[in-house]
């Protein structure tokens, strides 16, 4: 099938058997790839009410059209499962060379479903696939583990590993590759660990035929000429998505001591200049990509080294936690990839843990001895570790996430556990800032960035502004963005380096034969849109606008200090944000989708 | 002339590698490029790129005489007369005079079509004297 | 009288605030921040100020022949 590796690999780990069956075009017709395979196959095949740590939840692997071939950043590939952490959908985006390798390997999907009763790894060598004991990997650190993997097979071999902390089953556990990159959110990684599946070792050596070989080499470096055109591509290449730490510290965007303001008195330390100037050694980039944005690091203090830390674990193990010291940073980062957690929910988690210790809610009982206070490094490196490892009565408590720890412990800290559905909110602080708070409210994983992005288009406008453009600006990227991921490419490129989106329609009809425009392609974003948002409320009793209310930090509590001092979005603009976006949407009162729009969508069918 | 790295320009994206393929043998596979970068990770963390520097060791070591010289002046491999000898391989200093009787019915090498350099976002190639 | 001048050379879409151009002379003299208010530039939707190719803050002084690069980040992250 032109563009695509041609088959969908399904592993049953309960039975053992592995099983390859063409991939249907009408598949890459409607759904296209990536994020499009995963929804559907989540849908159509994981049953309603599936515990998301059993045999019956599936993990849905995806690559995507522009996977692997001549486009600016094609390393992207999907990992969509019922997650555990909010137990609704979720989706991560993984960079670096495994979705390239999946399509040398003749693969667009591999779905791991049941539970393998002991420890394997899934090998995939071109036709050679079968599961191998991993016994002797369990427990060990996702990075070592992909140095023995590579040491065995060699460095052609692309691995994918979970850490301690899926094999534990931390709700935001994550899965590592290529030594810094990670499929990170939403728990996948625990999924994994479910399944006991400690790794995916894979190696393909055919090509991927396209339709039309001449436009498709035209329009591919086009792309990568727009690329080293660019304006910024330098800058954007020296310091990654760094490049705004001192700005979002400026504007009240950087998160503080658990989003309690949006400015940090030691920004300055965790600059991206600062990072350059101290620990960056090698601009590392995913397959294809023009503009690296991995930043590969030297602790000297510590005698490692790691691919990051990027913007979100700067934000969210940097000044969320009142910690003014980049050297600790990464190597917190290094600790949370090696023991496989994902940096955003930890970072979220341990905030919440120091202020209900700055509060006596929690006190060195409940933490295990550990002065969990703002600031402190040591005890910072240590939660991370017990969380990993689910250790001690501290561990247990956060490896649940903020949402569930909260109702836990109670004591008014479910009114600052900042989450959405369940997730912990990633590294912008939305004090005042209307459209982004939006985006964190409906962001279909949860309080995450990666669909819609708004910082500037907020201060442009006007932050505090709640106007239907602001939304109508939400709901547009929130059908474009994604496609991305979709696509199984990086979005960084047009995001970043501001590149026309036009360019990627010619490399895209060459590649798979089919003719789209940007409004095709958004309308099936806006397909999915829906459909993740039908999964939701086919998952949760009584699903509705209650599951996008932001964390009252965002209507309650203006910041004492910074930017954005006594700056605070009201609870009826939040209602109004919800109003006007549901319209737009042409979602009910209650979030959710009305039939006539299903129908417009040509979403009929569906079980809910 | 010849193809120029600075390795420690290379970020790893490989990009290089599928230009190459897709120029001599009209495949997006990065396992057919006639250019290599080696990846030393976790520790010390850098790139190192091998590129053809067109010594013509190579052309030397060649029985058949496969290994020609085109109008830019750099050694490339005629397919056509090729016989899968091996004799060039473990000649070239770089180590990229490639084959791989899975992947194609010849050894093939750079052939200083330049694509590279075309892709290569932070310019660690370049074509000189 | 000689008037003390810098280059200023906008990112993306910042070239709205200078009528498009690619580049453009600006009174040196005075900071960064002063500059963009004066052109229009809202302060706050830069990111980086690059001055011959070295980050400096919005408050620096512009010096006679320095080439100001500004970026913003629109499309994000």
């Amino acid at each position: 099938m032109n563009g695509y590796g041609g088959s969908i690999l399904r592993v049953n780990l309960t039975t053992g058997q592995i099983t390859k069956q063409p991939t249907p075009p009408e598949l890459g017709r409607d759904f296209i790839g990536g994020r499009g395979f995963g929804v559907y196959f989540l849908f159509k095949e994981v049953p309603k009410g599936a515990d998301p740590l059993g045999p019956e939840n599936k993990l849905i692997i995806s690559s995507g059209p522009f996977s692997g071939m001549l486009i600016p950043g094609a390393g992207k590939c999907d990992w969509t499962t019922k997650s555990p952490l909010t137990g609704g959908y979720a989706d991560a985006s993984m960079g670096g060379h495994f979705t390239a390798e999946m399509k040398y390997a003749g693969i667009d999907t591999i779905i791991l479903e049941g539970a393998s009763p002991k420890p394997v790894y899934l090998f995939i060598d071109d036709q050679k696939i079968q599961l191998v004991d991993a016994s002797p990997l369990w427990g060990k650190g996702a990075l070592a583990v992909e140095k023995e993997l590579k040491d065995r097979y060699g460095e052609e071999y692309q691995i994918a590993a979970i850490g301690p902390g899926g094999e534990n089953l931390v709700l935001y556990a994550c899965i590592n590759h290529d030594y810094g990159r990670q499929a990170g959110r939403g728990g996948v990684g625990a999924v994994m660990g479910s399944k006991k599946v400690k790794a995916i070792v894979l190696h393909g050596t055919r090509s991927v035929p396209v339709v039309d070989l001449k436009g498709y080499r035209k329009a591919g470096m086009a792309l990568y000429l727009a690329c080293k055109e660019s304006e910024g591509l330098a800058e954007w290449t020296r310091y990654g998505t760094t490049i705004v730490t001192n700005w979002c510290d400026e504007v009240g965007a950087l998160p503080t001591r658990n989003f309690s303001a949006g400015s940090f008195e030691g920004g300055p330390n965790i600059y991206g200049q600062t990072m350059r100037k101290e620990i960056v050694i090698t601009d590392k980039g995913c397959f294809g990509c023009p503009s690296p944005c991995g930043k590969y690091s030297s602790m000297k203090r510590y005698n490692t080294m790691v691919e990051g830390p990027e913007y979100e674990t700067i934000g969210m193990i940097g000044s969320n936690l009142g910690i003014a010291d980049i050297q600790a940073v990464a190597e917190a980062n290094r600790l949370c990839d090696d023991l496989g957690i994902d940096t955003i929910s930890a970072g979220g988690c341990i905030a919440w843990a120091m202020e209900c210790y700055a509060k006596g809610i929690l006190t060195r009982v409940d933490t295990d001895g550990l002065e969990l206070k703002f600031g402190n490094i040591e005890a910072t490196f240590e939660a991370i570790h017990k969380i990993a490892h689910r250790e001690g009565k501290l561990g247990n408590l956060l490896a649940e996430g903020t949402k569930r720890a909260a109702n836990k412990i109670g004591q008014g800290s479910e009114k600052f556990a900042i989450q959405v559905k369940g997730m912990e909110q990633s590294a912008y602080a939305t004090h005042n800032a209307t459209a982004m708070l939006l985006a964190y409210m409906t962001c279909d994983v949860g309080a995450h960035h990666n669909r819609s992005w708004a910082i500037t288009y907020d201060l442009q406008v006007g932050r505090d502004k709640v106007v239907p453009e602001k939304v109508a600006r939400i709901i547009w990227l929130q059908n474009f963005r994604p496609m991305f991921d979709v696509l199984g490419s990086c979005r960084l490129q047009w995001v970043e380096l501001g590149i026309d989106r036009d360019l990627y329609l010619p490399a895209l009809e060459a590649i798979t034969g089919i003719h789209r425009t940007w409004e095709d392609l958004e309308a099936v974003g806006d397909r999915i849109w829906n459909l993740t948002r039908l999964f939701w409320a086919r998952e949760n009793e009584g699903f509705g606008r209650e599951w996008d209310l932001p964390s009252p930090r965002f209507y309650e509590e203006p910041p004492q200090t910074g930017a954005t001092a006594g700056q605070i979005t009201t609870f009826q603009d939040v209602q109004r944000l919800l109003d006007m976006y549901y319209e737009q949407r042409g979602w009910d009162n209650n979030g959710l989708p009305t039939p006539t729009t299903l129908e417009k969508l040509g979403i009929t069918a569906i079980a809910v | 002339m010849r193809l120029y790295a600075h390795s420690s320009k290379c970020s790893g994206c490989r990009a290089c590698l599928v230009a190459c393929s897709l120029n001599l043998f009209q495949e997006s596979n990065p396992k057919k490029a006639a250019l290599n970068l080696i990846a030393y990770f976790p520790t010390p963390g850098v790139y190192e790129m091998k590129v053809c520097t067109q010594c013509g060791d190579c052309a030397e070591a060649c029985p058949t005489g496969a290994i020609k010289l085109n109008k830019r002046g750099a050694y490339y491999v005629d397919f056509a007369e090729c016989n899968l000898c091996e004799a060039c391989v473990p000649v070239c200093p770089e180590k990229v005079m490639y084959v791989r009787t899975g992947l194609a019915d010849s050894a093939w090498k750079c052939n200083l079509c330049g694509d590279c350099v075309d892709v290569c976002g932070t310019s660690a190639l370049w074509i000189a004297s | 009288m000689n008037v003390m001048s810098a280059i200023l050379k906008p990112y993306g879409i910042l070239k709205t605030y200078i009528d498009g151009e690619k580049e453009k002379a600006v009174e040196a003299g005075r900071t960064v921040r002063q500059m963009m208010v004066d052109l229009g530039i809202p302060p706050e939707i830069v990111a980086l100020v690059l001055v011959n190719d070295e980050p400096k803050p919005k408050d620096y002084i512009l010096q006679d022949g320095d080439i100001v690069k500004l970026l913003a980040v629109i499309g994000g992250g």
